[in-house]
């Protein structure tokens, strides 16, 4: 087992510990607003959804979007540090009140926890060197490509049948753009904001999204049993979707629109 | 995204760095506090103490630290306890650390030549004399190389402190990165960092040794 999913299974067994051991509280949303004060998980290492900047001050697309929710709601800001694997079980176990942390919505973590309506998408491909000729997955034969250690692309990859490729897992994002830039891997599986950051680093070394891999809504992920906050998520994001907020917050870091029904 | 390395991002990693500094001096003085108990608990006269401690050095020297920092602080929180990052890496890494050091000094003392408890024993020595005049002073000196060598260990373990939302300085290091990509240079800095708290640790152990074993080298063995 490596790291990651030992976590993942230390925390569900936090979790399950936590369902049976706590009696059901308060209602979250009314100790949110009672508190004045809303504490968000995001993790600060993923860029360009959670960074910091030149001044080390907190940005990105999910900082925004956070950022744009406190506003509306009236709130003060706490941002909970967190890691990607330690995301989930930071609001089971009440160290944090909601995640915005590139959260794609998958059927294992719905089992776990309640995701309101997508705010972003997230999506991926694999990127090469421009002078590759590579067009669709039987191009890659032999070749390696780069992933982030347990993320949805990383999983999308490994769980593929039948494929020619090697698998090359690094840490976080910035190593795994270092390999690329370095010349360790020609291909990346990645989002296209990252993708693009590789050229930036080396002019010689352009990579370019070859290959789809998958689009995931991300969502924002809240303790199972809040129905109230749920819905005051949920009206939250049709609002901003509609007025073209969350639009703007995701052109802004990632370079592209969100998809043709969510541009408000 | 991109951006170069400015002052701003120096002292975020000096933050960082203090952190670890701060964890290290509570994970040893506590660790020391209750690993100095384990190992006189160790080698008690009473059968059911020395199994007891010897249970809790078994369990926590075989689980990784990683997993009782996760324990600590997610654990407790689901069952309704409430803890800072802080209190649950600070608490972690003592037991951590305290199981390890009652082993170690455990064998220092053990391992302090048998005539001189049997000396102490003829002097008419009460235990607890025994221990602090004779045993004591003579185990310190064959514990301080590998005390020393396990804190500078622990210095370095305190990263594994990032999984409860603690950043320290490998984790500063990990969003400095993340914001920059510069892994060489952040990297590098962090590996001089460190570098500049673990060695005068050694230095000073060895300073520690020589004065300690002053005197000691012309005695001719009993």
């Amino acid at each position: 087992m490596t790291n990651k999913t030992l976590l993942g299974t230390a925390a569900a067994l936090c979790g399950l510990i936590m369902i049976a051991a706590t009696p059901a509280s308060a209602d979250l949303l009314d100790d949110i607003m009672k508190a004045k004060k809303i504490r968000v998980s995001t993790d600060l290492a993923i860029p360009p959804d959670g960074m910091m900047d030149a001044n080390m001050k907190p940005t990105g697309s999910d900082v925004e979007v956070a950022q744009l929710l406190a506003k509306d709601w009236g709130l003060e800001l706490e941002f909970i540090q967190t890691t990607g694997a330690t995301r989930i079980p930071n609001v089971m176990t009440g160290k944090a009140d909601v995640i915005i942390s590139t959260l794609s919505v998958t059927p294992d973590r719905a089992k776990v926890i309640d995701f309101s309506k997508r705010y972003a998408t997230l999506e991926s491909d694999v990127g090469c060197l421009k002078s590759m000729n590579v067009k669709d997955w039987p191009d890659l034969k032999g070749k390696t490509v780069g992933v982030t250690r347990g993320t949805t692309q990383d999983t999308t990859l490994t769980n593929m049948k039948d494929k020619e490729f090697n698998i090359a897992r690094y840490e976080d994002d910035a190593t795994d753009v270092t390999a690329a830039v370095s010349g360790q891997i020609d291909c990346i599986g990645t989002s296209l904001p990252i993708i693009a950051q590789i050229g930036k680093k080396n002019p010689e070394r352009i990579f370019e999204a070859k290959i789809p891999i998958t689009t995931f809504d991300l969502a924002i992920g809240v303790k199972k049993g809040e129905p109230k906050l749920l819905e005051k998520l949920n009206a939250w994001v049709d609002q901003n979707v509609k007025n073209g907020k969350l639009n703007a917050i995701y052109k802004k870091f990632h370079g592209v629109e969100l998809p043709p029904d969510m541009r408000g | 995204m991109g951006g170069h390395l400015n002052i701003n991002h120096l002292m975020f990693l000096g933050q960082g760095a203090l952190w670890t500094i701060g964890l290290s001096v509570i994970a040893l003085i506590g660790g020391g506090i209750v690993g100095f108990v384990i190992a006189l608990a160790r080698i008690s006269p009473l059968k059911s103490v020395r199994i007891g401690s010897a249970v809790y050095v078994q369990l926590v020297q075989g689980t990784p630290l990683l997993v009782i920092l996760f324990l600590g602080y997610f654990g407790l929180a689901a069952i309704g306890l409430k803890v800072s990052p802080l209190a649950a890496a600070g608490a972690s890494l003592t037991l951590y650390v305290a199981a390890y050091l009652g082993e170690i000094w455990r064998g220092c003392i053990e391992s302090v030549p048998k005539p001189q408890w049997e000396a102490a024993d003829g002097l008419a020595l009460s235990r607890t004399q025994r221990m602090m005049k004779v045993i004591l002073p003579q185990a310190i000196r064959i514990a301080t190389p590998p005390t020393v060598g396990f804190m500078v260990q622990i210095i370095k373990n305190t990263s594994l402190a990032s999984v409860v939302g603690f950043v320290e300085l490998m984790r500063s290091g990990q969003i400095v990165n993340n914001s920059l990509f510069e892994p060489f240079a952040i990297y590098a800095i962090i590996a001089v960092v460190y570098f500049a708290m673990c060695y005068p640790l050694s230095l000073f152990s060895q300073k520690l040794e020589r004065r300690m074993g002053r005197g000691r080298s012309n005695l001719a063995p009993a």
